[in-house]
């Protein structure tokens, strides 16, 4: 790989020797990587590769504790203050964490209203503009519990939305899904991608990683082990690792 | 007329002589403070000390006249105070009663500890119900069952008794206690006791109560029994002034009419000829308890204690709940302890705690500022705090880490993510157990009757020893509780009906 030493100011993202420990366990280990503005990152890898921790650690839920993380030239550490951070950087959880006491429309605009200090009725107006964009505007006055499993993936992409980030991190959005709503998601995230949204995904659906993916970072053991585009890392992967994951996945 | 012109001198003489100590009797005894007399009484004991009238407040009875008589003596404004027998020797101890007068009688055991000032002659009786033969000694009260009032010293005599009787090899004589003189004599006419142990002035007032169900059938010479007597804390100076003052109300004759105002200078053989007691369910009377000044004022009492207990425990318990389950801290220790010790004594234990024995390590205690009121909040507060903690801890578990995360991950600020997203969640999961444990603390209060609180069960008890009408209060106080939890119970449905969030079908249902 052809990256400098020193972080890259220029990039959306940019990550240099990241590593996280919990206690004497190695769960990243120096992570480098760079980022441009609108790429579809998607992150590969094993159960208990470290794939979730390192998107946790570009949003800093979980802090990294060495190396470094820079966005738009800003280096990330215990100085930054998070609530801008966070700002940036929108999440998508797996299991979607809506907030169950909230309807829709309260999940888009509780944080625009609380962190951003937006007046209810404008944080409403946008929260209803982003529930149309992604295909659920109808659901707004329904609480979370009334919705499909994919109607409250779209909630939680919309909630994230609301914030108006730059970068969006996924962790398996489409794990609980059926075949029609992945292509809903899949919609969705292209869409972001078009209108400059930067996005991190970690995965285990092939298919749905085609078809999202600029390029494939590859993890094994807390390591990258390779960065390529789609097309090559689902024909010829580089790496020994890859294939054999490779191989294990279509098995199955 | 002459003969008396010598004596007549010396009378006059020794009339100056006692006015000189009348006027040294008239200073006041140091236990009155800035002009009043406190006196501690338990007013169940007609016609010593009772309520008379539906009105908790109305105290009555020879003890709470005399007291006003000899506040009199010396100027001084009367304080007559209302508590349980048990708290009456701790709080003359504490310093919170100057004086005792409760139709106590003067014992040498007691007066080890404290002065007694006699003022009144009595004498003990064994009553039974009508008809049962006259025995003459306790010996033949044998594997009988006697019932007696809790804290009275009858319970050693017969112990005492029972010594003897082990000796002889006959069986004991059972004792039964039971907390008021009425429920004493309640037991006789319902059968349950053989016999009880009573003062004759008790038997002699309730004559017309009793009408002629029971009868006196053995009145022991015991000199622990001879007397009724005033408390005071141990003060031979006080105890001086206080027998003068006694004395000066006996020569103008105000005992005797005492005396005769309560109907306690009769013979008790008359007593026991009057008739005409009302003994079936009186539908009247229990209607007129149930809407009366009296029970209202119960009521309020009960569900101010509750309400007011119950949020103050509410507001202590969060942030222990919080500790508890954050990170790992040194306070954690302590609040655990803190949580096991209120959650592990009894309740009732804990109230005593903080009214009696609280003021010996902390004099500020003794000073009236400490009602039963406030010493009961604190006690119920403390001790509801601790099922609260283990209640909002198990709710705030009970709300997904991913909440949080979520809420994190969008900026908010740490209490943004309590006060929006998790409290509203924790609430929900925390309002059943919740009102439960309301609807459990509104009848726990009734045990602050011990701290002569004035909740529903006090008044009733109150009532019952002034009328003898056990079944219409007992049940008119039923009434009320049963009142008051059914209310609860019918906004806890309210307010869950509010979280249709929680429930599919619910949240379709109020869509439509
Ligand atoms: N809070 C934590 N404390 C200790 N170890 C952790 C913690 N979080 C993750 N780990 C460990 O770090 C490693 C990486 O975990 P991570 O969740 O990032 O894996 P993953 O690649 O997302 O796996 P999966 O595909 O199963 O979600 C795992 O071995 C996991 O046990
Ligand atoms: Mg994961």
């Amino acid at each position: 790989m052809t990256l400098n030493r020193l972080p890259d100011p220029e990039k959306r993202l940019s990550i240099r020797d990241l590593s996280k420990l919990y206690k004497e366990f190695v769960a990243l280990d120096h992570i480098s990587l760079d980022i441009e503005r609108g790429e579809k990152i998607v992150v590969l890898g094993p159960s208990g590769s470290g794939k979730s921790t390192f998107i946790r650690c570009l949003n800093r839920i979980e802090p990294h504790d060495s190396g470094v993380l820079m966005i738009d030239g800003k280096i990330i550490d215990q100085k930054t203050d998070l609530t801008e951070l966070r700002g940036r950087v929108g999440m998508v959880f797996q299991n979607y964490n809506l907030f169950p006491h909230l309807t829709v429309l309260e999940n888009c605009a509780v944080a625009p209203r609380l962190v951003r200090r937006i007046p209810r009725g404008k944080a409403e107006d946008t929260a209803r503009r982003v529930l149309a964009q992604v295909g659920i505007a109808e659901q707004a006055s329904k609480y979370p519990i009334q919705l499909s499993g994919g109607q409250q993936q779209r909630v939680a992409i919309a909630r994230a939305l609301c914030m108006d980030p730059e970068i969006i991190l996924f962790d398996e959005p489409t794990a609980a899904l059926d075949p029609e709503a992945i292509s809903g998601v899949v919609l969705i995230i292209n869409d972001l991608a078009a209108q400059g949204i930067t996005t991190v995904c970690v995965t285990h659906e092939m298919g749905f990683a085609r078809r999202i993916s600029d390029r494939i970072v590859f993890m094994d053991k807390g390591r990258v082990q390779e960065i390529t585009p789609p097309e090559e890392f689902f024909t010829a992967p580089r790496s020994a690792r890859a294939r054999a994951f490779l191989n294990e996945m279509i098995r199955f | 007329m002459r003969r008396t012109g010598l004596p007549g001198v010396l009378i006059a003489g020794l009339v100056t002589m006692f006015a000189t100590i009348s006027a040294r009797a008239e200073a006041p005894p140091s236990f009155a403070a800035n002009g009043t007399l406190t006196a501690c009484t338990n007013p169940t004991l007609p016609p010593m000390t009772f309520v008379n009238g539906a009105e908790a407040s109305a105290l009555a009875g020879f003890d709470i006249d005399l007291v006003r008589e000899i506040a009199g003596v010396w100027n001084l404004r009367p304080d007559i105070v209302q508590m349980d027998f048990e708290g009456m020797f701790p709080s003359l101890s504490a310093g919170r009663c100057g004086m005792v007068i409760s139709g106590v009688m003067r014992q040498a055991t007691r007066e080890r500890n404290f002065d007694a000032i006699p003022y009144y002659e009595s004498a003990m009786v064994v009553i039974a119900r009508a008809g049962t033969p006259k025995i003459s000694s306790f010996s033949e009260l044998s594997g009988q069952t006697v019932a007696i009032e809790t804290g009275t010293s009858y319970g050693r005599l017969i112990e005492i008794e029972n010594a003897a009787l082990a000796a002889q090899g006959k069986p004991p004589v059972r004792v039964q206690l039971y907390p008021s003189e009425d429920q004493v004599i309640q037991q006789v006419l319902l059968g349950r006791a053989h016999a009880a142990l009573s003062q004759d002035v008790e038997v002699l007032y309730r004559r017309r109560q009793l009408g002629g169900k029971v009868t006196t059938i053995f009145k022991p010479d015991i000199p622990d029994f001879h007397d009724f007597a005033i408390y005071i804390r141990k003060d031979s100076v006080d105890k001086a002034r206080l027998e003068q003052a006694v004395d000066e109300l006996r020569r103008r004759g105000t005992l005797t009419a005492l005396a005769h105002k309560w109907n306690i200078d009769d013979t008790l053989e008359e007593a026991a000829a009057t008739r005409g007691a009302p003994s079936r369910f009186d539908v009247q009377t229990f209607l007129s308890a149930l809407v009366s000044r009296a029970f209202f004022k119960g009521a309020a009492m009960t569900l101010i204690m509750a309400l007011l207990s119950h949020v103050t425990a509410i507001a202590i318990s969060i942030p222990i709940a919080l500790a508890l389950n954050g990170r790992r801290s040194l306070i954690q220790p302590v609040l655990s302890a803190y949580v096991a010790v209120f959650r592990g004594a009894p309740t009732l234990l804990q109230l005593l705690f903080i009214w009696n024995a609280l003021p010996q390590f902390l004099p500020i205690f003794r000073e009236s500022w400490f009602t039963p009121f406030l010493a009961a909040w604190i006690s119920l507060s403390i001790n509801e705090s601790a099922y609260q903690v283990e209640i909002n801890r198990a709710a705030l578990r009970a709300v997904d880490r991913g909440q949080s995360l979520a809420a994190e991950a969008l900026g908010m600020k740490k209490s943004h993510v309590y006060w929006h997203i998790v409290f509203p969640q924790a609430l929900r999961i925390a309002l059943p157990p919740t009102i439960n444990d309301f609807i459990s603390l509104l009848k726990t209060t009734s045990l602050a009757s011990v701290i002569s609180l004035q909740e529903l069960l006090a008044v009733t008890q109150i009532q019952v020893a002034r009328t003898f009408q056990f079944t219409e209060y007992y049940s008119a106080a039923l009434v009320w509780y049963l009142g008051i939890v059914f209310f609860f119970l019918y906004v806890q449905k309210r307010i869950e009906r509010r979280f249709t969030w929680a429930d599919r079908d619910k949240a379709a249902a109020h869509d439509a």
